[in-house]
């Protein structure tokens, strides 16, 4: 169990988050691959069904920002 | 009662006759005890059938959704909230209402006779706060209050919020206290304990969507359970996942829009207490919006506004 | 800034746009000692050139902006705050670094001596500000107040542990718009404590860190108190450079050597055909920067006009192919960004992976996909084996993706029709340390692309003709400024004012805080108004309807009777405020109890009894900063001391007091309120709690207030008493409607931005300037005026706009007309078809113009009856579905 590592999914504004993530590439911050970002127009596309199904494929935490 | 009846048919009759109104929607007796139904009227005569007791808890608004014609409809507090909702939301015209206003003495939830008296009901009477129920066998009394449906417990709103006519006096509402209780003590429990408690619950449910149906603000020409493409929830009732979506996805659906009427959960065959999830919406949408759904005809939904100054202390 | 290490290879800061690299040539080794050159080397796009050299550029130019801007003023000089001895003694902009998530510390607040988080921290306010003594700064640099305030706030949210943050200021000043409410509520909610008073000294607390500040409190007793940092609200200085090429070009100065402009002109500096925007005009905040800088834009383009469109050029568009319904054919592009995403990721893995994905029928890897040779060779691939869709794996579609669309379209395919996968960015620059898991993170980004674009359908941009008639709403002189703007330009201009003459509030108002003639400059104004043959002016005019939108607005304007349709691609909102009637200090009760316009009248009028006047009060912030107007008015505590100056020339004996609660004499007008002092004017602090009591015994008028500094009631006798009464908005909820725009909770319209879009409003097409946005001197409301006349041009020059692909769509047979769509979104796109309609009356429908595509509307529709093309359910489940399908 300790090296269960939770598989994490972000839904990210364009305008913002997604910016964010770009940037921390560029400043070259350190994080765990599992992690993956899609990538939305706005938050405001934001769908609770999205993160339900989300769920239902297996993943552990979902991380909406914007 | 009788006066509510007496009234209710007084102005159905003569809002017929003055073609006022193409339609009556109301209740009259079912063949079974406990069983009023939803009636529509058509002609003056007919407006004798019309009836009124603590057995006509679904919610008439349901029926309006879409309808053309000029309608009088009987409307208790929550009924009346959600004809407001349905007038905001473009699914009726006030102009093509006439509104019979019952305030309301509590609907009674006939499976809590049910589980307390053992013979087949024949017979149900009201009498004041007492209810006499009849079996084949025996006869028994209960206190009405023992028997209400559990959305009418905790109602703030017995009274109509619009209406045309009144079929009896208005009533002193109870005192607006924090009447959420049963959400605060889901809320207090560990994530853990939560997720076992609706997964029991939920276990049960088989997907008739007999809660979707019975509820007047399901009124989409495709609810997003049958749809295909895309498929946003499985259709089985196997699938614990696809049960608990369809659960939470409806409950999203209605925040801030849902009156409590107890439709859903007096529609479900299976007993589910689905009305935990809208009732959590509707705590929070009153602890951090003080905002309660179907009090006027002039605001959108609360969902459906924007304000600068909103509550956002869940983003930090 | 000092506070970190930084390499001889540097990005001058993580948003630098363009994003790349500089050599810092005193570090480097090369170029320091004549050896190494490992970077050229090791570099696989050979871009380092140690030859480059500082060039000589010559530009022809009709007009020239000078937006220099300004230097945070160093405090090392100014030894009382021993920033140079002390590390836990910092600048505002360290501190804005301290605590930015991009910054030295991550965003983690810790003070510089011993890296702990500080539990105190003092800010003062005005170091190299209000100063004569110490630096000659006599200025006020206008935004140390709120940045101040802001630092305090958030460094409060940074703090993990609880934090103390005190400001010790001279007048807190808080004129911008919403700015007022900020500091109340980092007063009153946050707890942020503000201190009257300037510091005396800083004193080292032995054997710690901690630095002592002692200062007189407001009782006058000696206080010292501990902290653990110090902040210096360092103030704003025109570089020193800045002032020497001003002298050589002959461009005057101010006192403070800021550019000299005048009150109707505050974007022209003293030579024709050089304007100037942004803090060389005078300490600004961003808002005000924006605003200024649109507004020389639009100086600049009045002078050019003749030259407009002389140096363009078009390009040929290539035929768009057909794709639909034909099997997707994907190609993949795998980049290795030299060693930027190779040195990490296994690329021919990924590719060799992306090409067993399905639909994919060819995948291939480039050392720099964006480079322009692979740009040809990929549009050459797409025509070669008929690829209808691409995707690119490599760094951010927020930098590249309009680069790789712009090569579909010269192979002649939808743009729409491309995906980009981030394994850089969001990859191999973050997972340098686990390559295999990097590796197969690329596999499922690559998927996660593929899966989308497969079901991917090529999109339309509807183009639209853009009216080339402008509105101005409002002939104040923010009103005229705009209209004249565009005027001068070659709209036609149509100027609609509801009263019967044009100016608007100027009409009312005797002299600038520069002593210039108001009425004279309104006047010449005005007459340009007149005079331009393109300016259409409509006077004792009302609107009665508006129809349309961006590029095609249809405006009903009712004159003297007359109905007038107009149609006008633009629309600017210039209804301007009024002053409030008080209703305190028994004003109307007494004739010598006026408005401070009551008084500019009198002087306009050259009116006689203000000869005789022995003593004046002034009151300010009346119906200003109050409970149920939580604002500044901004202009009144200029407004005041001038007339008390003016008074002055009248009569130099008389006795004049100004009560105020914070002198805001922001910027160089603070000279005024020095200017004040020396003449003798008493200016006595009130407060808020505690508001002058104003009575009439014997026909004599008598003022007693508390004065804070002496802490005892005085009692005055007044000829004359002024109130500075605040400037209410003319709230038009009318008009709002119409053109779909907000407005707050004071009654001043909503700005698409507060800080960045100051001059627009979201809805697009209509532009916002002078007091109906918020309160403001002439100066700032004839550059407002002007930067909403650039704004506005930016659209009607474009002659047509073009919709973006990426917007939302209503299927209408599952539409329940709920109305969700319509009052959520923020850019009045979607509406219900009309009732009389033949198909699908009273369903939702989206103006393709107006939608930005943010999918709010999409999300909030239950029925599921909204798609946003391009970012479509199927799409996104898609993704969803491939997220975590190799590295499980």
């Amino acid at each position: 169990m300790s090296d269960w590592e939770p598989k994490i999914l972000a839904f990210l504004c364009n305008w913002c988050s997604y910016g964010a993530a770009d940037l921390a590439g560029v400043s070259r911050m350190q994080y765990p691959p599992n992690f993956r970002i899609i990538r939305i127009p706005c938050t405001g596309r934001m769908s609770p069904k999205f993160i339900l199904s989300a769920f239902k494929q297996g993943v552990d935490g979902i991380w909406v920002s914007g | 009662m009788v006066e509510y009846i007496s009234k209710i048919q007084k102005i159905s009759k003569k809002i017929l006759q003055d073609g006022k109104v193409d339609i009556i929607i109301g209740f009259s007796s079912g063949s079974l005890p406990m069983a009023s139904r939803p009636s529509f009227i058509k002609s003056p005569e007919d407006a004798d059938k019309l009836i009124f007791d603590g057995n006509c808890g679904i919610n008439l608004a349901n029926y309006l959704a879409g309808r053309k014609e000029k309608i009088g409809i009987i409307a208790k507090g929550c009924d009346s909230r959600n004809i407001a909702q349905l007038i905001v939301e473009n699914k009726i015209k006030r102009e093509q209402l006439f509104i019979i206003g019952v305030p309301c003495f509590k609907m009674i939830d006939k499976r809590k006779i049910s589980l307390l008296f053992e013979d087949e009901i024949t017979q149900v009477t009201e009498v004041g706060d007492k209810v006499i129920v009849k079996g084949k066998a025996k006869e028994k009394t209960f206190n009405r209050e023992d028997l209400l449906q559990a959305n009418c417990i905790t109602c703030t709103h017995h009274n109509p919020v619009i209406y045309d006519e009144l079929a009896g006096e208005l009533i002193k509402e109870p005192d607006q206290k924090d009447g959420y209780e049963d959400v605060k003590k889901i809320e207090a429990m560990s994530s853990d304990k939560r997720w076992s408690h609706f997964s029991e619950m939920l276990s049960a449910c088989i997907r008739c969507y007999a809660c979707r149906d019975a509820c007047p603000l399901c009124y989409c020409p495709t609810c997003f359970v049958d749809e295909a493409a895309p498929q946003w929830v499985g259709k089985s009732a196997d699938n614990q996942i696809d049960v608990k979506t369809f659960h939470i996805l409806r409950a999203f659906h209605c925040a801030g829009r849902c009156t409590d009427c107890g439709a859903c959960e007096r529609a479900c065959p299976m007993s589910i207490k689905v009305r935990e999830f809208t009732r959590k919406l509707n705590s929070d949408a009153m602890r951090h919006y003080e905002w309660e759904a179907g009090l006027t005809t002039d605001k959108r939904p609360l969902l459906d506004n924007f304000r600068v100054n909103d509550y956002q202390d869940f983003i930090k | 800034m000092g506070l970190q290490k930084r390499k001889a290879i540097y990005v001058e800061y993580a948003q630098a746009v363009p994003l790349k690299y500089a050599i810092d040539a005193d570090n480097c080794i090369y170029f320091q000692k004549g050896k190494c050159g490992a970077c050229k080397k090791l570099c696989p796009a050979e871009a380092i050139d140690f030859e480059q050299k500082e060039e000589t550029i010559t530009i022809n130019a009709g007009a020239i902006i000078f937006s220099s801007g300004f230097n945070p003023l160093n405090p090392a000089d100014l030894d009382l705050y021993q920033y140079n001895d002390r590390p836990n003694v910092i600048t505002s902009m360290e501190m804005e670094r301290i605590l930015s998530a991009s910054g030295p510390t991550g965003g983690h607040l810790v003070r510089l001596s011993d890296k702990k988080e500080p539990k105190k921290i003092a800010w003062l306010q005005c170091v190299g500000s209000r100063d004569m003594n110490r630096c000659g700064n006599l200025y006020c640099s206008s935004v140390c107040c709120m940045y101040a305030i802001k630092e305090a706030v958030i460094a409060k949210e940074h703090s993990e542990e609880g934090l103390d943050c005190a400001i010790f200021y001279m007048d807190i000043r808080t004129p911008g718009k919403e700015f007022e409410k900020f500091y109340n509520n980092a007063k009153e909610k946050e707890g942020v404590r503000f201190i009257k008073s300037r510091i005396h000294s800083i004193e080292h607390v032995v054997n710690t860190d901690d630095l002592k500040v002692r200062y007189l409190d407001e009782d006058n007793n000696l206080q010292g108190e501990i902290f653990d940092m110090i902040v210096l609200s360092v103030g704003m200085e025109t570089p020193k450079d800045i002032v020497k090429l001003s002298q050589k070009l002959g461009i005057e100065l101010s006192k403070g050597n800021f550019c000299k402009t005048s009150t109707f002109n505050p974007l022209e500096t003293s030579i024709e055909g050089i304007l100037v925007s942004g803090a060389f005009g005078g300490p600004k905040d961003i808002p005000q920067s924006v605003v200024y800088a649109s507004g020389a834009a639009c100086a600049a383009g009045e002078i050019l006009n003749s030259a407009r469109n002389t140096l363009t050029k078009t390009v040929e568009p290539v035929p768009e192919t057909n794709v639909i319904g034909e099997r997707p054919s994907i190609g993949v592009f795998v980049c290795k960004c030299g060693s930027n995403i190779a040195g990490v990721v296994d690329v021919s893995k990924v590719v060799e992976y992306a090409a067993k994905l399905p639909f994919v029928d060819y995948a291939a890897e480039n050392i720099y996909s964006c480079s322009q040779d692979n740009q040809d060779g990929m549009a050459q691939l797409i025509k070669e084996k008929g690829l209808n869709r691409v995707v690119v794996a490599a760094c951010t579609p927020k930098t590249h993706e309009p680069l790789f669309q712009e090569t579909l379209i010269s192979a002649g395919l939808n743009k729409y029709l491309f995906e980009m996968a981030n394994i850089r960015n969001h990859n191999s620059w973050v997972h340098k340390d686990s390559p295999e898991l990097a590796t197969l993170k690329a596999m499922d980004l690559v998927r996660m692309a593929v899966e989308k674009i497969s079901i991917a359908k090529p999109l339309s941009e509807a183009e639209l003709e853009v009216n080339q008639n402008a509105m101005i709403i409002g002939g104040g002189v923010a009103g005229i400024s705009a209209a004249l703007g565009l005027a001068n330009q070659g709209y036609d201009t149509y100027l609609i004012e509801k009263s019967g003459e044009l100016g608007g509030e100027a009409k009312k108002i005797f002299k600038s805080a520069n002593n210039e003639n108001i009425q004279k400059e309104l006047l010449s104004l005005i007459e340009a108004a007149q005079n331009n043959n393109k300016l259409h002016i409509r006077l004792n005019s009302s609107i009665v309807n508006v129809e349309g939108f961006v590029g095609n607005f249809k405006t009903v304007i009712a004159s003297d009777n007359k109905e007038e349709s107009i149609e006008h691609g633009v629309s600017v909102i210039a209804t301007g405020g009024t002053a409030l009637k008080p209703t305190e200090y028994l004003y109307g009760e007494d004739k010598r109890i006026i408005t401070s316009l009551d008084l500019d009248k009198k002087f306009i009028n050259n009116d006689n009894s203000l000869k005789g006047l022995k003593s004046a009060v002034f009151i300010q912030c009346v119906g200003s900063r109050e409970p149920n107007r939580p604002y500044c008015s901004g202009v009144c505590c200029t407004h005041s001391i001038t007339n008390a100056l003016e008074l002055k020339k009248i009569n130099p004996d008389m006795n004049i007091f100004i009560l105020y609660r914070d002198i805001r004499t922001y910027g160089e007008k603070e000279y005024l309120y020095h200017q004040a002092r020396e003449a003798g004017i008493i200016f006595i602090r009130y407060l808020a709690s505690d508001k002058p009591n104003i009575k009439i015994e014997n026909g004599k008028i008598s003022v007693t207030v508390q004065d804070t500094s002496l802490n005892q009631y005085l009692e005055m006798e007044a000829d004359l008493v002024t109130l500075a009464s605040a400037i209410v908005a003319n709230k038009d909820q009318k008009l709002a409607k119409f053109f779909k725009i907000q407005v707050n909770e004071d009654g001043f319209y909503i700005e698409k931005h507060a800080k960045l879009g100051p001059c627009e409003f979201a809805t697009d097409g209509v532009f916002l300037c002078g007091l109906a946005h918020y309160p403001k001197p002439i100066d700032e409301s004839i550059a407002h005026g002007k930067g909403a006349a650039a704004k506005a041009l930016t659209l009607l020059a474009k002659k047509k706009i073009r919709t973006s692909g990426t917007i939302a769509d209503v299927e209408p047979l599952k539409c329940s007309s709920c109305g969700v769509c319509v009052s959520i979104c923020p850019y009045s796109a979607p509406s219900f078809i009309p009732d009389d309609a033949r198909f699908f009356a009273g369903k939702a429908q989206i103006n393709p113009v107006l939608c930005k595509g943010c999918g709010l509307c999409v999300a909030s529709c239950r029925s599921g009856a909204l798609r946003l093309k391009g970012f479509d359910n199927d799409q996104i489940f898609a993704q969803i579905n491939a997220a975590f399908e190799e590295a499980a």
